[in-house]
């Protein structure tokens, strides 16, 4: 076993070198390719004949984990950079969400993460990524995406201007978090679709009457899907830019709208309109409520809709619903036309060069376009001048699972347009709505200093905590309303005005930088 | 008389000395090498300066957990457990082991006793999930016999005053079968002749595991207590940890899944250790103390 591999390392390197040799003596046509930095912005649209061929390299990749598409080492994408750029991607992926801290805590580090800018900025000022800031010069093509880009250059810097990753950019419609209910229920019933939760209320009511064991409403992240409903009484639970006065952090549990949004879900649970186990629901049992008749409104992300449809039968489908008004005069669902996930580079990597070229490709154009596309004869094929996917590729998730376009770490600057194509009208129409109702502000906190995290990391805990057993209590009715005042109060005790105002502070620098 | 010197008795005991080789290089390299890491709680740990280059910092870590206002709660919540799991797991194989040893017929004896020690071998993320299908108040059949008998349909896993039973019982199944061999292995070691007098004295079945069968296998309960003591506070994580969610945090957060929580996910590792260390501690004072104890009131002790 461990023979076979080396020798076939060194057969590897020995054509390697034979094809940079063949490759140098056919460079003689003058053409300078040694270094693309020189000529940044021309080089990359070049053809495949590209005359030297960069040197072989392998990169450890560790990615997230998702049930929808779980990564295959045989996937396309990792052939098509390995075609373009002579590097070998060796994916491994999450078992829980302390993957990542134990990865870095463990020495072992991979050369690339995927990672979210909080853990971006937690663990770079610490030494674990390399501070992308300095390496600029290496990776033209994200240099140019970044000042095409400034909002997302904005996002992923530190205070000190260090960047801990690079974040990906293009598929953020991909997180709209949607209100769907089946329309065939619907229309067998003769409901009309609510625009206000008191409508879905009495909406939920009439169904419960009808089909008398099932949940007529449904979601299943707990506590964390108030974020998504947050949007319908114009905040969000946590600490964000208040859109009613911009530059001003808004810490939502404090709002009378929060409260409203709370009984209401309390309403729900009590007349058994939510399940009874809403707090340890997964996605199995949440795909199992929505295919047997048991549930019938529910919010997820807009992918969800046509993923259900294909495996709903008999008539049944899911159809896009504009967030209800909860509180306040105009309903949203939260802002999500940004994602909040990036790549970095493991300060202790061997395979700088590589990890640089690599992040430099996938934010080139041609990166761009094969990540997205595929390769023409093998993914799409063009008719009548326009792209068009390949039969056996029939919705949007058929690229991720079968081939690994658009999943974690295998794009930078994605084309949606390419997902968009395999849409169908019911899934186009969704994007489409849900454009209209995206909140004013993002559902993220400014990035702090390692100092000002530190001082807030402990209060922060103590108040999430608190913040969500209390939720799920008020909710279950375990705590009567009638004790808002002091869970409010409480949570003035733990210190939430402290964490305001840090985060305040590092909004003002923020603001004071784009000037 | 002298007796030989080191290096004579251990070229005299050469094959015992190998023999017992691994397992003490298995306790130095997992069990006495990583001692050395709980340096990192009084220190302001960073990963990539190493232990030779961060801070020093003194007791500043013990001193943020008792300023956490949580901290009492999940103390109590892990020696709460602990307790209970102690006061109603321990007895429960000792129970056990005497019922199967007044049964007579063996292949039934068999049967049970493989039965009832099944459970040991489950993984806790098996038992968890089984847990929360058997509970869910919708689909689980435990709440459909409540619900057949008349009752309302109670939320198991979302009411905090239900995670300790649900934790000890769940324990309890898991370990009975498993804990009672070693019972069953000490009663087999009585000497059938002290039956055989008890039946003269006109003894009956009662009695005699009264009299006989229980005085046999006290040296062993004593030494198995001490032991259970020992890691009465050590609460499974993953346990916890599967079965807990935002409506039960008021009982079901323990130390280990708060140093999960700040320790790895948040990445706080110098707290996280003073956290444990400090556990550590008070789990050895609680095992000398009953030491001590069971020394003065008997003759059994550990040490």
């Amino acid at each position: 076993m461990k023979r076979k591999k080396k020798i076939s390392v060194i057969g590897a390197i020995i054509i390697a070198s034979m094809l940079a040799g063949c490759s140098n003596s056919g460079g003689t046509t003058g053409n300078n390719t040694e270094a693309p930095s020189v000529s940044p912005n021309k080089e990359n649209t070049g053809e495949s004949a590209a005359p030297s061929a960069p040197p072989e390299a392998k990169l450890r990749l560790l990615t997230d984990f998702k049930d929808i598409y779980p990564p295959k080492p045989d996937w396309a994408v990792w052939k098509w950079v390995k075609e373009e750029t002579n590097i070998a991607i060796e994916q491994e992926t999450w078992t829980g969400p302390e993957s990542l801290a134990l990865a870095i805590a463990s020495g072992d580090m991979p050369d690339l993460f995927t990672v979210f800018p909080y853990d971006a900025q937690k663990y770079g000022p610490q030494g674990a990524f390399l501070d992308l800031s300095k390496h600029l010069d290496q990776m033209p093509s994200v240099k140019k995406f970044l000042e095409a880009k400034p909002e997302v250059a904005q996002r992923m810097t530190s205070p000190g201007g260090e960047m801990y990753h690079v974040l990906n950019d293009g598929l953020g419609a991909g997180n709209l978090m949607v209100w769907f209910y089946r329309d065939d229920i619907f229309a067998k019933h003769n409901l009309q679709v609510p625009t206000t939760w008191d409508e879905v209320y009495e909406t939920a009511k009439k169904l419960k009457e009808l089909y008398p064991d099932s949940y007529p409403f449904s979601f299943r992240h707990g506590v964390g899907t108030l974020r998504s409903f947050g949007p319908q009484f114009g905040i969000y639970p946590y600490m964000h830019e208040d859109p009613a006065a911009p530059g001003k952090i808004k810490y939502g549990a404090t709002d009378p709208g929060f409260k409203v949004m709370v009984e209401y879900l309390n309403k729900f649970y009590q007349e058994k309109l939510i399940p009874q186990d809403w707090l340890s629901m997964d996605y199995k049992a949440w795909t199992q409520q929505v295919a047997t008749d048991k549930t019938f409104m529910t919010i997820q992300y807009i992918g969800q809709i046509e993923i259900m449809n294909s495996q709903l039968q008999n008539g049944a489908h899911l159809k896009f619903m504009p967030p209800p008004l909860g509180y306040g005069d105009k309903a949203y669902i939260p802002k999500a036309d940004y994602e909040d996930y990036g790549i970095a580079v493991s300060s202790k990597t061997k395979n700088l060069d590589a990890a640089l070229r690599y992040l430099d490709f996938i934010y080139s154009d041609k990166g761009k376009d094969i990540l997205s596309w595929g390769k023409e004869g093998e993914t799409y094929a063009i008719e009548n001048g326009k792209r068009k996917f390949l039969p056996q590729f029939k919705e949007p998730n058929d690229l991720r699972k079968e081939l690994g376009i658009f999943t974690s770490a295998a794009y930078g600057f994605a084309d949606i347009e390419a997902s968009l194509s395999l849409s169908n009208e019911n899934e186009k129409y969704s994007f489409q709505e849900a454009m209209k109702y995206q909140f004013p502000t993002m559902s993220v906190t400014p990035v702090l200093t390692d100092e000002e995290r530190n001082a807030i990391m402990a209060i922060e805990e103590q108040l999430t905590k608190y913040y969500e057993s209390s939720v799920a209590k008020f909710i279950i009715g375990e705590t009567p309303m009638t004790q808002w005042d002091s869970f409010l109060e409480e949570l003035n005790k733990i210190g939430a005005q402290k964490v305001i105002d840090t985060y305040q502070v590092a909004l003002d620098r923020l603001k004071q930088n784009i000037k | 008389m002298k007796s030989p010197s080191i290096a004579k008795q251990l070229k005299r005991d050469r094959a015992f000395v190998l023999m017992f080789a691994p397992v003490l290089l298995y306790f130095i390299l997992f069990k006495y090498v990583p001692m050395f890491g709980i340096v990192i709680s009084f220190m302001d740990y960073n990963l990539f300066k190493g232990i030779t280059g961060s801070e020093w910092v003194g007791f500043k870590y013990y001193a943020q957990f008792f300023e956490n206002r949580d901290a009492f709660v999940i103390i109590k919540n892990t020696v709460l457990l602990g307790a209970y799991k102690l006061l109603f797991g321990f007895p429960a194989p000792i129970v056990l082991a005497l019922l199967l040893n007044e049964l007579r017929h063996a292949i039934f004896k068999r049967f049970v006793q493989t039965v009832s020690y099944l459970p040991h071998f489950l993984s806790n993320v098996v038992v968890a999930s089984m847990l929360i299908m058997l509970l869910s108040p919708s689909t689980g059949w435990v709440n459909r016999i409540i619900e057949g008998l008349g009752f309302p349909a109670i939320s198991f896993l979302q009411e905090s005053e239900w995670f300790r039973s649900i934790y000890v019982l769940s324990e309890i199944w898991q370990q009975v079968g498993w804990g009672s061999i070693l019972y069953l292995a000490a009663i087999t070691t009585i000497d059938p002749q002290l039956y055989e007098a008890a039946r003269m004295d006109g003894a009956g079945r009662w009695k005699q595991t009264l009299h006989v069968t229980l005085p046999g296998i006290a040296a062993t309960v004593v030494i198995m207590f001490i032991l259970q003591i020992g890691h009465a506070l050590e609460i499974g994580f993953e346990k916890v940890f599967l079965l807990s969610n935002a409506a039960t945090y008021d009982t079901s957060d323990v130390i280990a899944t708060y140093v999960y929580r700040v320790g790895i996910l948040q990445g706080g590792f110098s707290y996280a250790t003073a956290i444990d260390l400090f556990m550590g501690v008070i789990g050895f004072l609680l095992v000398y103390a009953t030491n001590q104890l069971s020394r003065r009131l008997g003759e059994t002790s550990l040490w």
